[in-house]
């Protein structure tokens, strides 16, 4: 997985590049996610494993699938190629995950995962983010989930920033305290 | 039944309660991407500081070694069977701490303080940083006293003074070992504070070095930090550090210690082989880039600090005493080659060096210290006076036997100066002999050099040496006891002395067998 990332980063830094010069970030983000999709499709895996596919064929069956539901900029068409020479095709979640990373970056905007105890209404929601990009000093683009083991109380996630604020963390430290 | 565990009382269980902080406050966290022989790799952790503890599921520790851009690798203090892929490590914002404080003397404890002699937990206040920057030039102060080994032939020929490194090496089954606990024993009522750190050694050897400190009474001022062969390597690579900070505790204090690595070859495989595994370049015999590094800034940790360090340490509260810890690192060679890589090292890095020879120690001269290769770099300066005085003749008087032996097995006459540097230099080497567990006064020392230096054992048969000696010994210390009380407090040699040392030999002679 970390390898991974490292070969992955000097891809998605010239994707993300490209797309700047374009100025066609959101087009290219799309573009990296359906990729990804693909890739990470069963019958795709079999076709990327198979040796008897050559590299080329390989880029064309993704860019096919690809075409199928959004056409392809000659650019996006190169990079798939690019990739399929390079035998990094399988790189394409990481690389569209990094992307996402970048993108958010510039736009000075930040992913946030909550999970709550209990379904979060608008208003405790709205003075999550409030509070969040308050913190944060950016905007902040929450997703929520809940998981009753929580009992009660959110855990605020980005990437490996964590703040636990769940009832579960709170008795679990208690129970290292008395314990120790 | 269960049984109840002395922090289960509900006055303890409620006082933690009350001091428990429930705050949330942001983490950093990562993911664990693979556990291989006590070295995990962890994605995420962008904030993690190098040698920052981190915290794995179920209380376990680790401690961050490699940062790379995408992973962290951290090396596992303890038991790693337990870590899966997919688990979660967070960081803890803190440095690798041990206990410090004297509380910890007379117990035996692991390489991160934790007690393992089953004498129940110890109560420290203090903790202090397992890795620290030694103290830099304006701290320190000269060597200028003794620290007394006990040993005749070490403190005679190769003399270590407070605050110095001095290296004992030697082959396997040369006597290392008994020489730093013969050391350890002497320090008995002098005040200095020792420290004995055992690394990757059998734990039936460690406990017969606890049994025999505690028979000789020496346990009271001894702390026995322990990484045995069994312990993770992790775990001896980290015990030197932990041992040198509590070493430390007690110099910064305005005391005097005196710290044991045994051994540092063991030490430097660990960290060869936690290198290996964190995948740095291995250079010459596949240690890593920084094994000197590894070795340099342990030993440099040892130092004689001045009064005015020791005041800003304890907040004015010692004033005027200057503190030192003194250091023998122990480095076991293969068939006698100090030009391998780590002896090399070790050799450069301390004051001077103890070598001891299989051969000497084979023909029945224990300890067997080769007084040609033995030196001591600074100590002199802090030789009692008494000891400097009369042991000056021994060095000497070893190097010309040595020479003319080589030279006299093949010359059948030899004329009588010759024959009687040798037969003195024969009589010397025999004196030199000490017996393992008994350390020697100051006194009995100069009793012992007195009577060598002024031709006193000339007319001693051989095999004698030892008979006279030990009954010369017993004869000054019964019917001489003030003389020897004398020179065990001054230390200082006179004319007055050497008039009193002289009646006292003579009357022996005059008077007692041996």
């Amino acid at each position: 997985m970390a390898e991974s990332i490292t070969i992955a980063r000097p891809y998605t830094k010239a994707a993300f590049e490209i797309a700047l010069e374009q100025d066609d970030l959101s087009g290219w983000s799309a573009m990296l996610s359906l990729a990804s999709a693909i890739v990470s499709d069963q019958q795709m895996q079999f076709v990327l494993d198979n040796p008897a596919i050559g590299t080329r064929k390989q880029a064309q069956i993704l860019i096919n699938a690809h075409t199928e539901n959004q056409p392809l900029s000659t650019q996006a068409e190169n990079f798939v190629y690019l990739l399929a020479e390079n035998k990094r095709l399988s790189l394409l979640t990481e690389i569209s995950r990094l992307y996402e990373v970048m993108k958010a970056n510039r736009e000075k905007s930040v992913d946030i995962s909550i999970t709550s105890a209990f379904d979060l209404n608008h208003k405790q929601q709205a003075n999550l983010t409030r509070a969040l990009s308050a913190r944060l000093s950016c905007n902040v683009n929450i997703t929520s989930m809940t998981d009753s083991s929580l009992l009660g109380g959110v855990i605020v996630r980005s990437d490996d920033w964590v703040i636990d604020g769940s009832v579960r963390g709170k008795l679990s430290k208690l129970a290292e305290a008395i314990t120790a | 039944m269960q049984q109840l565990n002395p922090s289960e009382i509900s006055e303890i269980i409620k006082k933690r309660i009350e001091q428990l902080d429930v705050s949330s406050k942001a983490r950093n966290e990562g993911t664990i991407v693979s556990v291989s022989d006590g070295i995990v790799l962890i994605h995420g952790l962008a904030e993690v500081m190098y040698g920052e503890m981190i915290a794995f599921p179920n209380g376990i520790y680790g401690m961050a070694l490699n940062l790379e851009r995408d992973s962290v690798g951290v090396v596992v203090l303890g038991d790693y069977e337990g870590l899966a892929e997919g688990q979660t490590a967070r960081c803890t914002s803190r440095i690798l701490e041990v206990p410090v404080g004297s509380e910890l003397l007379g117990r035996v404890v692991d390489g991160l303080g934790n007690t393992i002699d089953g004498k129940g937990s110890i109560k420290t206040t203090l903790t202090d940083a397992v890795e620290k920057v030694a103290p830099g030039v304006i701290e320190r102060q000269s060597v200028d006293q003794p620290v007394q080994i006990g040993l005749k032939a070490i403190d005679a020929m190769v003399p270590i003074g407070r605050g110095q490194r001095e290296l004992i090496i030697g082959d396997r089954q040369t006597g290392k070992s008994a020489i730093a606990i013969d050391a350890i024993i002497n320090q008995k009522g002098t005040g200095i504070k020792c420290i004995y750190v055992a690394i990757g050694q059998k734990q039936s050897t460690v406990a017969n070095v606890v049994r025999m400190l505690e028979e000789h009474g020496a346990m009271e001022h001894t702390i026995v930090v322990n990484a045995g062969a069994a312990d993770s390597a992790a775990m001896q690579f980290l015990a030197p550090y932990a041992g040198c900070t509590m070493g430390e505790y007690f110099r910064d204090q305005g005391e005097d210690a005196l710290i044991i690595y045994d051994d540092l070859t063991k030490q430097a495989w660990a960290y060869r082989q936690i290198s290996l595994l964190l995948r740095r370049p291995p250079g010459r015999e596949a240690y890593p880039g920084d094994i000197f590094y590894l070795h340099s800034r342990l030993l440099e940790r040892a130092s004689r600090v001045n009064s005015d360090y020791v005041e800003k340490f304890t907040d004015g509260e010692v004033k005027g005493q200057t503190g030192s810890l003194t250091a023998l690192p122990v480095i076991e060679t293969q068939a006698g080659d100090v030009s391998a890589f780590v002896p090399t090292n070790v050799i450069s890095i301390t004051d001077g060096q103890i070598f001891l020879e299989t051969d000497l120690f084979n023909s029945g001269i224990r300890p067997a210290i080769n007084a040609g290769l033995s030196v001591s770099r600074v100590g002199g300066a802090a030789q009692t006076k008494i000891i400097k005085k009369l042991g000056g003749g021994v060095r000497l008087a070893l190097a010309q036997y040595r020479e003319l032996a080589a030279f006299a097995q093949f010359a059948s006459d030899l004329d009588d100066a010759t024959r009687a540097q040798l037969e003195h230099g024969q009589r010397v080497t025999e004196l030199m002999k000490q017996k393992q567990y008994s350390p020697m006064s100051v006194a009995q020392m100069a009793v012992s050099l007195y009577a060598a230096n002024e031709g006193y054992l000339d007319d001693v048969e051989l095999n004698k040496v030892g008979d006279f000696e030990a009954a010369l010994l017993s004869y000054m210390g019964s019917e001489h006891s003030t003389l020897m009380d004398q020179i065990n407090q001054s230390g200082a040699y006179s004319d007055e002395i050497a008039a009193q040392l002289k009646v006292g030999t003579e009357q022996f002679k005059a008077t007692q067998s041996w």
